[in-house]
This record gives structure tokens, C-alpha cells and sequence, in this order.
């Protein structure tokens, strides 16, 4: 709230008038940009929009990395904004500087290949959603509240319906392009072969290529694998997971080794 | 669902009290319908935020009791209206972080005339 009145008014005033000193600095030392006058001039830009940052980057804090790390790379958006702004546009800097900073923590995001990694954020949380049901249920002899069950996990209650819901949905929509047929004339006798696999998996020393195959699995096929083979469940147990039948399940986990075991023979 | 020049056939509405409180639903009611489109993880994050910022935006400057959330889903894009249920109000879309960060999430934001922000979030595969 406090940020509408900063941009107004005075401030806003006194950040054209730095603007436009740092742009006469850049034009008379076009030679030597990283002289004093200017960096001075710069350092109180950046101090002076540090709270627009702070402001933008606490919008991204829920996507899986600290607030600190955010309002850093914020800030190298910020320079790039005030280092680029060009006065003679008449855009306001803030209106300028916003997508810029935005700009540059989502390059962060994508850059740390974020993308893959929420999801399984998601997954864990839904997985460790699934235990702290369990546990609260035989504590307190009733199933818990959804707020219980946030606070239980060190989680939002909007997370917790996330999980549950969503990460679940997720899957579901943008996996079922890719499932494959479903009469699959090996699916019968998939049980016997999958002892085999499990050893094979054992012996696989080199995390690191195991890690790298495993991007090629779809989401689902992942959480097979995972819940299979890490976590030793059950194929029944991942079925109850994925809402889906035990017979899936076989199929999804012999799609998945039948994958790895590809990418690993590469 | 059709593409984003004609109308959309399969439109998803919600309607929260104007209170910060059930924002969470707008957003998650966004998102729900935004997975069904195929949209990235991403850019499902981006429109929880844009939607966020929206209501946020009509629970501080408009007025009225009710915020309406509507999802029109095309075969390459989602289309949000939020608007609130007082057309009436003089509206200021001029000058407010929260509408900056919203363009710079979205595909294309443009105002209605009773104070509704229209934005849109192509599907990029």
C-alpha cells in the first residue's frame, strides 16, 4: 500500500531528477560509465527502489527459493533498468522498471530449471500430505483440518489444497497425451519382468545417468519409479495415489523402465 | 473453445465477497481451470499472481461487495475478467504496482469500462 504513495508525489519527482542527472553524467563520460559521479548517482536509484524489489520478489516467494536470493537477482534487474531507461520515452521509471526486475527473476527461475522442480515440490508435499493424514488421524481419532494439517507440515493452507488437488490434476492433464495405448500386449505379463528390473535398478551404480534418464519419464511415469523403487510402496498403494488401477500401474512402471532402460543403453 | 478472437463457449465464473480473505479461492479457482488448458507450471504460478493482483487491486481502489472472477478458456489462451459489481465507481488504473507487475505476467491487459481488468495468458508448448 505504502508503495502507491511512493511512487507519487515527491518521490517520484526527486527519481526523474536523479534520472536525469545520471543520464547527463552518461552522455558526458560515455567513455568512462563506471565513474564515481555516476555510480553515485546509480547507488541512489537503486537504494531509492529497493522497496519496488523487495515488493516485486516477495510476489515470487512461494515458488521454492528464498526471499534473499530473489530480491538479489531483483536488484541486478533493477540496475539493468535504471543502466537502460531513457528518459526522453516519458514513461514513468517505475512503470519501466517493473517488468524489467520481473523480467530478470524469472529468467532465475527458468534458469534454475524450475520448472521441473516445483511439480516435484508439489508431488513431496503430496506425498508427505498422505502420511500427516494418517498420523493426525490416529492422534486426535478424527481426520484433521485442512489448517491443522498446514501448520503440522510447515505449509500454507492453500499448498495443502494445491497438493491435493492440483498437482494431482496437473499430472493428469498434460500426462495422459503420452500414456500410450492401453492394450499393450505385454501388460499381462509385465509382474514377472519387474523383478528383474528392480535388480537391475539396484546395480545401477551411476546415480548422476540414472538422475539424467529420469527426465526423460513424463511426471507420472517419475512418481512410479519413485514411489516403486525409493519409497517401496506397493503397486496398489501408487495405484490408490494416482486414483487409477493396479493394472496402470504395471503398465506405467514397465513404460518407465522400458524408458530408462533405453536412455541408459545410449 | 474457440480461438481467442471469437467467443469463448465454456466460460468459468467465481464470485468472492471483496475481502482479501477469499482471494486464495480466485486464485485457485484460476488455476484449476488453467490446467485443463495445458498450461505450464509457470505460467499457471503467473496467473495465480496476475489474479491475486487483480483482486487485491479491486478490493483497494473499487468499490462494491462482490469481485467477479471469469475464466474464458480458448483452444490457445486463457482469457480473466475481474471486475467488481459497482459499475458505477470512477476507477484508476493509472498508477499502481500491482497493475505493473500484472502486464508484465500476462499477455495483454486492457481496462473495461466499468473498472474490469480483461488480461489474457497465451499458452506457449
Amino acid at each position: 500500500m505504502g508503495l502507491r504513495q511512493d511512487t507519487a508525489g515527491e518521490e517520484r519527482d526527486q527519481t526523474r531528477a536523479t534520472l536525469a542527472q545520471l543520464s547527463e553524467t552518461r552522455k558526458q563520460r560515455a567513455t568512462d560509465a563506471r565513474d564515481h559521479e555516476y555510480e553515485r548517482l546509480r547507488d541512489e536509484l537503486v537504494v531509492g527502489h529497493l522497496r519496488l524489489v523487495r515488493f516485486l520478489a516477495a510476489k515470487f516467494v512461494n515458488r521454492g527459493e528464498p526471499l534473499d536470493d530473489l530480491i538479489q537477482v531483483g536488484t541486478v534487474g533493477l540496475i539493468k533498468a535504471i543502466d537502460r531507461y531513457d528518459l526522453d520515452r516519458g514513461v514513468e521509471f517505475t512503470t519501466y522498471a517493473t517488468p524489467t526486475i520481473v523480467g530478470e527473476i524469472k529468467r532465475y527461475f527458468r534458469d534454475k530449471g524450475w520448472a521441473l522442480k516445483v511439480p516435484r515440490r508439489l508431488q513431496e508435499l503430496n506425498a508427505a500430505v498422505v502420511r500427516a493424514v494418517e498420523r493426525l488421524s490416529i492422534e486426535r481419532g478424527r481426520s484433521p483440518l485442512v489448517g491443522e494439517l498446514a501448520e503440522h507440515l510447515g505449509a500454507s493452507v492453500e499448498e495443502i489444497v494445491e497438493a491435493q488437488e492440483l498437482s494431482h490434476a496437473y499430472n493428469l492433464a498434460s500426462l495422459d497425451a503420452d500414456i500410450g495405448s492401453d492394450d499393450d500386449p505385454r501388460s499381462a505379463t509385465i509382474s514377472d519382468r519387474i523383478g528383474a528390473n528392480d535388480s537391475e535398478l539396484e546395480l545401477l551404480e551411476d546415480r548422476a545417468n540414472l538422475e539424467r534418464a529420469m527426465l526423460a519419464l513424463n511426471g507420472r511415469e517419475r512418481a512410479v519409479v519413485y514411489w516403486r523403487f525409493f519409497e517401496s510402496l506397493s503397486q496398489t498403494e501408487i495405484a490408490k495415489r494416482l486414483h487409477c488401477s493396479q493394472m496402470h500401474v504395471s503398465r506405467l512402471q514397465a513404460k518407465a523402465l522400458e524408458k530408462l532402460r533405453t536412455v541408459l543403453k545410449e | 473453445m474457440t480461438a481467442s478472437n471469437g467467443e469463448s463457449r465454456d466460460s468459468v465464473v467465481v464470485r468472492i465477497p471483496r475481502k482479501a480473505e477469499w482471494v486464495a479461492v480466485a486464485r485457485l479457482a484460476v488455476a484449476a481451470v488453467a490446467i485443463r488448458l495445458h498450461f505450464s507450471y509457470e505460467e499457471i504460478e503467473d496467473l495465480k499472481l496476475a489474479v491475486a493482483e487483480a483482486c487485491t487491486h479491486a478490493i483497494r481502489t473499487e468499490t462494491g461487495e462482490t469481485i467477479t472472477v471469469e475464466c474464458e478458456p480458448f483452444e490457445d489462451s486463457l482469457r480473466v475478467r475481474i471486475g467488481t459489481d459497482d459499475a458505477e465507481h470512477e476507477h484508476d488504473h493509472a498508477d499502481d504496482i500491482g497493475l505493473f507487475l500484472i502486464r508484465s505476467l500476462m499477455d495483454d491487459v486492457t481496462y473495461g469500462r466499468s473498472g474490469e481488468i480483461l488480461m489474457t495468458k497465451r499458452i506457449t508448448t
